[in-house]
């Protein structure tokens, strides 16, 4: 439970930095950082295909499009952010989140549940056969991004 | 609900604040989209913590899996959305995308 | 073979790129357009029979073992699948002429056909998360199509518009697994059951205000509307006419009414909450029409308003009340569908989209003219067209149901809505001719053809309106009406 919640704040922690580090390349590996926390935190709650998932997705590949991306846009001019807004967030963040405790607290047990039954298949038989549907939605939306990024980038001819 | 999924609510919570936060508040295309990133990686914890709790983690990690799928693909077509941005304004602030009214 | 509607749209995108390189006009053009074709025939021909007898579920086979793929069409889902199928039909013939110059046909066909086909998994689904997943499916496709033309304007519209898309998008998944936390399950038919044994008012109303939040922003409901009147002008024409015509109902008012009223069932709390929302989405954007100079902006404040009144309609809870939303939901794909292409004429052919510099068009571009009219009138309830009697319904069933003053504030807004449409008509085709439109020609050939389809189709639907009603809307009504019995009973678990 300790090194749960310690995953967990340390989860917080590096998303907070991933979003306010003035280095992109910096911001993207502390956003990968904060992938793997989440990543070990589901194989210790025993979804370790959601782990992996989120480790060799998210913590890997989205990590490399975000680099390849900042690559990409180099010669673009420094962006100022409001300092601003960098101030109030301290501020803001701990009245959240003494609010956030504060509504827990406050709504523990009070969601009622259904008992559930026990669960039954592998994890492949649930999302092959139990969610099948599922899977072709995945295709699909691995189309639109794929014909997305190809419209995207597509070459202007010029008689077009 | 057992308590612990309410520890995770907390924390899932937190990260959506957050995310929420930086998307009002910051300027830069990529950090914008960093911050959507942070949105997800609370609402994929949601999941993953309801099906911990309901015993039913199967069907939450077939769940999540397709959400981390789907997220790829929506990183993908933004940040395509955004290079092609910043080869019109050469910028990656928000703010100079301020001509439609809306 | 329901499963049609989802992979056919699906096969074909896929094989649109390679066909593209082969033939880089005509062939995608007839390959895309046959597959609309076929699903809007299949759709008339073949679904009313499969429903009589009710719901349709469907559970396949695939390489000898049965897998899970649960899809339902029921009278619902069929009236939606038939609007989808009719205005992408008539979009996608409009796009053989107005996308030439725009480049890459192929894979706009194949991102057009990928939305399609997660707009007809959404209407299919049984189950919260797949409503989901053919949600984004249809989005991240339409992001893409909106940035299409890779102008500077359009890439903000749809930077803007993915911004808010995505909140969205948090708050729907969120609300999902509470639920699922809840019951145990996501879909339509334990939920429903759950629900009910568990009888938890509160959190059920959380779980409500998320999806509202979630779907009110797809369906652009006032205050969530932000990104449309950026996103619907920039994108080109044909897109704008399916985004207002067909995506904000099917991922925003479909879904909503869907789970609302078969899944959570319609209390009265809620069903005040989303007559208020329809109400002010109503009003507001009426008045917001009013102001704009770009024709194609007061459309997209139109289609926030028009969709206030769906909603307004629905959230009552009457039968007569959602036969009148589910009408106008209908009415309005096809005359948004129509307003939206005839305006991509329009600025094909004059380069403008500013009603200031439009005038007296109606000399030149008499087809195009005559079906804006069609289109115009019919939105704002001009008898006899279509729009007339959706509107008709849903007042007469505000009166009915003891709501006289929503009733009167709806009326109001018609004559508002009259008021900005004649304004259009007046600055863009009549009036007199400004000297620079002298030499501008009616439009190619499938753009006009198809805007004098959907214009022939609102004058019939307007003049058979019983016999639309009898066949199309009442199985649509009547399955909703049922409200939670519907997905507890036929469709089970």
């Amino acid at each position: 439970m300790i090194v749960q919640t310690a995953l967990l704040i340390g989860l917080v922690l590096f998303s907070v930095l991933a979003v306010f580090l003035k280095d992109l390349i910096r911001a993207a590996i502390s956003l990968a950082v904060a992938s793997l926390l989440l990543g070990i935190i589901f194989f210790r709650l025993g979804a370790s295909y959601a782990g992996v998932f989120e480790i060799s997705v998210v913590a890997g590949l989205i990590t490399v499009l975000f680099i390849l991306t900042i690559a990409l846009t180099n010669k673009a001019e420094e962006v100022r952010e409001s300092r601003l807004a960098n101030v109030i967030f301290p501020l803001f963040f701990v009245v959240f989140i003494a609010i956030d405790a504060l509504v827990m607290k406050g709504l523990l047990q009070k969601i009622p549940a259904l008992p559930s039954g026990p669960e039954s298949g592998t994890f492949g038989e649930v999302l092959w056969k139990g969610r099948t549907l599922d899977l072709v939605g995945q295709i699909a939306v691995i189309l639109a991004g794929v014909f997305s990024v190809l419209a995207l980038f597509r070459k202007r001819d010029k008689h077009d | 609900m057992t308590n612990t999924w309410y520890l995770y609510l907390f924390f899932s919570a937190a990260l959506l604040g957050a995310g929420l936060y930086a998307l009002l508040a910051k300027r830069n295309l990529v950090r914008l989209f960093i911050a959507i990133e942070v949105i997800g990686k609370g609402v994929s914890l949601l999941l993953v913590a309801t099906g911990f709790a309901k015993g039913n983690l199967l069907a939450a990690q077939a769940m999540v899996v397709t959400y981390i799928v789907i997220e790829v693909s929506l990183v993908a077509t933004a940040l395509a959305i955004i290079i092609n941005i910043t080869r019109h304004t050469k910028s990656l602030d928000v703010r100079k995308l301020a001509r439609l009214k809306g | 073979m329901i499963i049609l509607f989802v992979a056919l749209p699906l096969v074909v995108a896929g094989i649109l790129p390679l066909v593209g390189r082969i033939s880089r006009r005509f062939l995608p053009d007839l390959l895309a357009n046959a597959a609309l074709l076929f699903m809007f025939v299949y759709a008339v021909a073949a679904g009313r029979p499969l429903i009589a007898n009710g719901p349709v579920l469907q559970q396949l086979n695939w390489l000898g073992e049965s897998v899970n793929l649960r899809l339902a069409l029921d009278g619902f889902s069929l009236l939606m699948l038939m609007a989808i199928a009719l205005v992408g039909l008539c979009v996608g013939l409009f796009s053989i002429d107005y996308m030439e110059h725009y480049g890459a046909k192929a894979n706009y066909y194949a991102l057009f056909l990928v939305m399609i086909a997660g707009m007809n998994g959404l209407v299919l689904a049984t189950d919260l998360f797949n409503i989901y997943i053919f949600l984004e499916v249809a989005a991240v496709a339409s992001y893409s199509l909106v940035a299409f033309g890779l102008g500077q304007d359009e890439l903000e519209a749809a930077f803007k518009y993915l911004m808010l898309s995505v909140v969205g998008s948090a708050a729907i998944v969120v609300s999902i697994a509470v639920i699922f936390g809840m019951t145990g399950s996501v879909s339509f038919g334990a939920v429903a059951k759950g629900l009910q044994e568990l009888n938890a008012g509160p959190v059920v109303g959380i779980a409500a205000a998320l999806f509202i939040m979630g779907f009110g922003l797809k369906a652009a409901l006032i205050p969530f509307h932000a990104w449309l009147p950026d996103a619907h002008p920039s994108a080109p024409a044909p897109i704008s006419a399916v985004l207002s015509g067909l995506l904000i109902k099917v991922s925003g008012v479909y879904a909503m009414t869907r789970i609302f009223l078969n899944v959570f069932g319609l209390t009265p709390a809620l069903s005040t909450v989303l007559m208020y929302l329809g109400t002010v989405s109503l009003v507001v954007a009426a008045f917001l029409a009013i102001g704009q100079r770009d024709i194609k902006r007061m459309l997209a404040y139109s289609s926030i308003s028009q969709v206030g009144y769906i909603v307004l309609g629905i959230g009552l809870g009457t039968p007569l009340g959602i036969a009148g939303g589910l009408f106008h939901l209908f009415n309005h794909a096809l005359a948004k569908g129509l307003l939206f292409l005839t305006t991509g004429s329009v600025q094909q052919a004059t380069g403008t989209r500013n009603l200031d510099e439009m005038g007296g068009l109606a000399k030149r571009m008499p087809f195009t003219a005559t079906a804006n009219l069609i289109g115009s009138l019919s939105i704002a309830g001009v008898p006899p067209l279509n729009g007339f009697w959706s509107k008709l319904i849903i007042i007469i069933a505000l009166v009915q149901a003891g709501h006289p003053v929503f009733a009167v504030v709806a009326v109001l807004a018609s004559v508002l809505t009259l008021w900005y449409y004649l304004i259009m008509q007046r600055k863009a085709f009549f009036g007199i001719l400004n000297e620079k439109w002298a030499a501008v020609k009616e439009a190619p050939f499938w753009m006009t053809a198809s805007t004098v389809l959907l214009a022939l189709l609102c004058v019939a639907v307007g003049v058979f309106f019983s016999a639309m009603i009898k066949t199309w809307i009442q199985p649509a009504a009547g399955v909703l009406g049922d409200g939670v019995q519907t997905v507890i009973r036929s469709w089970g678990l």
